[in-house]
């Protein structure tokens, strides 16, 4: 089975091409943003780092035995918070020199706080011995320098202070975990990838409106020509079609006006053809009529009678090649079609078709509900005589034919069900077709009837059926419209 | 009863003429529309027959100049254009009648005498339909021996409804109209009911056919 090739959707390949670029621009943003904040949270926990270092230098005197020691050691020095301006001093802390185990201070937030006091000889005052220092900067003129290290298994941040404390030069070395600052970092990755994301999205849905809002004329364009009828062959309006589209309109509009005056060629020439084989068969027929009472009794009669139904044969056979003929689609325009009660062209149908089925002793008959279609009047009235006059011709005298109409699911529906002799299934598909004649037809029919019934059909989007008559015998042609056409 | 041809093909027109002649009625032939007036102003016709495609002055153009002078000549137009716009066109301009070639002589003959009964019965307010004579302004109806037939009000008006639309099929619903007044309410059984008892009031001079789902339609006997 081939496979259905999608149609092409301006509005889905415009959305796909700018997808695809938009979210690169979005991954590229947060990178951007990702190693412009970097470095200001890094300098400001830096800082912060700073300022514990010189928190720890304000603790350092020189102690009784000449010798400079750090107080009361008790409370460690606060952890660093960057951002804060006025920090609070901690309680002076207690002499810590030489006892316990190294304090490991617990800091803000889960991260570890070290420090260390020593001298330039590297015997340490105070504070974690063990911590190393941070190789002197000699760029920086403030006395401070940074590392990252590792110690006792964690990533830390490390910042010495040089500086010189009563005569003496002392090294203040401070150290964190950088979890408060990765955290920050994420934070602020956290939050701007939300902003760009927004921003994008905000875009994306901007592009939408956009998009939809530039294509409306090519809706508005596709509505015109939707609620056309079928056949309108009329040129399409070029107001407020955008300058892209308008070729494409124009092209169109060249071409139905190709197909206008072919269309208005062939009824010109149909109607002459009508004009110039009606005429002389009118002639013949009466004349022959004529002749056949003139000669009444005589042994022309018989040969007149015959010559007669030749004439009345040829009359049909061209009266339905016409009909077939304006049936087809192209010879409609939409004037053509209007809104027809059902039950207003059966009895009209009916009333001339009467005398034909009385003559033929068959009780004509109708079965309505209200019901509209739109149509061609004339062609849905041949439709219906061509139906009656099949179903008279095929149905023994005392039988019946009764026509219907009515709505099925807001489907307006015709039929004609008649209790004559019916049509095998086997030939259902065939009577169809032109020129097809039954095996037991011996009648005046050209074999027609049911071509312009299935074209009429057509031409109005409705469907013929050829089913079981209803009382089980027969046959019943039924025609199902288009729902609300 | 004297019937103007107005018809080009002289094969039709011959055939025609002959026709009509046959069913006793005199006929004058000619060939385009430029005739008629010098005919008319001559001649007293009962009906014209007038072909649409006419050489010149076409039958739509004809019709329009007839009725705009005010003439009340009944038209009967015979045509090979079977478009139903022709057909409007032609009864909007003040045609009687309308039969698309070919046709069969007795069905033009018989539109013929339709359309002549129908201007006299006008003239005379009085409808015949086979042996029954309908008199509009005196309100009764007499049969094939000139007997007044014994109608009700409702059965007149019936009567009447099927008479004025004779040859038509008339719906339950228009009857129900002509029979009931504004408040009345009156069942389609009851239509029926009246309907049977005018049939067999009216005899052999006509009858009214059921049609099934339809209505009825008076009929010659």
């Amino acid at each position: 089975m081939p496979e259905r090739k999608r149609p092409i959707s301006i509005h889905r390949r415009l959305l796909r091409y700018m997808l695809a670029p938009l979210l690169l621009l979005l991954v590229a943003g947060v990178a951007v943003d990702h190693s412009m904040i970097v470095s200001p949270i890094h300098s400001a926990f830096d800082r912060a780092l700073s300022r514990a270092a010189l928190a720890i230098v304000a603790r350092i005197h020189r102690g009784p035995d000449g010798q400079l020691a750090m107080s009361s050691p008790e409370h460690p020095p606060p952890a660093p918070r960057p951002f804060a301006n006025a920090e609070p001093l901690p309680p002076p802390p207690k002499s810590m020199h030489g006892e316990g185990p190294s304090p490991t201070l617990r800091g803000m937030g889960g991260d570890v706080f070290f420090y260390r006091v020593s001298l330039p000889d590297g015997r340490s005052l105070a504070g974690t011995p063990e911590l190393p220092l941070a190789p002197p900067d000699d760029k920086a003129a403030d006395g401070f320098s940074f590392a990252d290290i590792t110690f006792q298994g964690e990533v830390m941040r490390l910042a010495s202070y040089r500086t010189v404390e009563d005569g003496e030069a002392v090294i203040v070395t401070v150290a964190e975990t950088p979890a408060r600052r990765d955290r920050a970092v994420h934070r602020m990755d956290v939050s701007f990838g939300l902003n760009d994301t927004v921003q994008m999205a905000a875009v994306l849905i901007i592009a939408l409106i956009g998009i939809r809002i530039s294509l409306r004329p090519l809706q508005r364009l596709s509505r015109q020509i939707a609620n056309r009828p079928a056949q309108a062959l009329t040129p399409l309006s070029t107001d407020e079609v955008p300058s892209e589209v308008r070729p494409v309109v124009e092209s169109l509009n060249t071409l139905l006006g190709t197909v206008r005056n072919s269309v208005l060629s062939q009824q010109h020439f149909m109607a002459n053809a009508a004009h110039q084989l009606r005429t002389p068969l009118t002639g013949l027929k009466a004349q022959l009529e004529v002749l056949g009472r003139e000669t009444a009794g005589s042994p022309l009669e018989e040969r007149i009678a015959l010559l007669h139904g030749g004439v009345d044969r040829l009359a049909h056979t061209a009266n339905q090649l016409l009909t077939l003929a304006r049936a087809e689609p192209s010879a409609h325009r939409a004037s053509h079609y209007t809104s027809i009660e059902l039950p207003h062209l059966i009895g009209e149908v009916i009333e001339s078709s009467l005398d034909r089925a009385l003559a033929h002793g068959i009780d004509l008959g109708a079965d309505c509900q209200h019901v509209q279609v739109t149509g061609v009047y004339w062609l849905l009235h041949e439709l219906l005589i061509n139906l009656i006059d099949n179903a008279i011709r095929h149905t023994p005298a005392g039988g019946h034919v009764t026509v219907r109409c009515g709505a099925n699911d807001g489907q307006a529906f015709l039929e004609v069900d008649d209790s004559g002799t019916g049509i095998p299934a086997g030939e259902r598909a065939r009577v169809r077709e032109r020129f097809y004649r039954g095996a037991g037809s011996t009648d005046d029919g050209c074999g027609l009837g049911l071509s312009i019934v299935d074209e009429v059909a057509r031409v109005h989007g409705a469907q013929l059926s050829i089913l079981d008559g209803s009382t089980g015998q027969g046959t019943r042609m039924r025609i199902d419209f288009p729902a609300s056409s | 009863m004297r019937i103007l041809l107005v018809e080009d093909d002289s094969l039709v027109s011959d055939a025609i003429t002959r026709g009509l002649v046959t069913s006793g009625y005199v006929v004058d032939a000619v060939a385009d529309a430029e005739a008629v007036s010098g005919r008319l102003a001559d001649t007293h016709y009962d009906l014209a027959i007038v072909d649409l495609g006419l050489p010149g002055e076409d039958g739509l153009s004809l019709v329009r100049r007839l009725r705009r002078s005010g003439n009340p000549l009944p038209l009967l137009i015979v045509t090979a254009r079977d478009g139903l716009d022709d057909r409007i066109n032609a009864l909007d301009l003040g045609a009687d009648d309308y039969l698309v070639k070919p046709f069969a002589l007795p069905e033009l003959a018989a539109r013929c005498r339709a359309l002549i009964r129908r201007a006299t019965a006008a003239a005379a307010n009085e409808i015949a339909i086979g042996g029954l004579r309908i008199d509009l302004a005196g309100r009764r109806a007499l049969n094939t021996t000139g007997d007044v037939l014994e109608l009700t009000r409702r059965e007149w008006s019936i009567l009447e409804c099927l008479a004025h639309h004779s040859g038509k099929v008339v719906s339950k619903e228009r009857l129900t109209q002509a029979i009931t007044g504004w408040s009345e309410d009156i069942s389609g059984n009851a239509i029926e009911v009246h309907v049977s008892r005018l049939r067999s009031k009216l005899g052999n001079a006509a009858t009214v056919r059921g049609i099934r789902g339809l209505g009825y339609r008076l009929e010659d006997a």
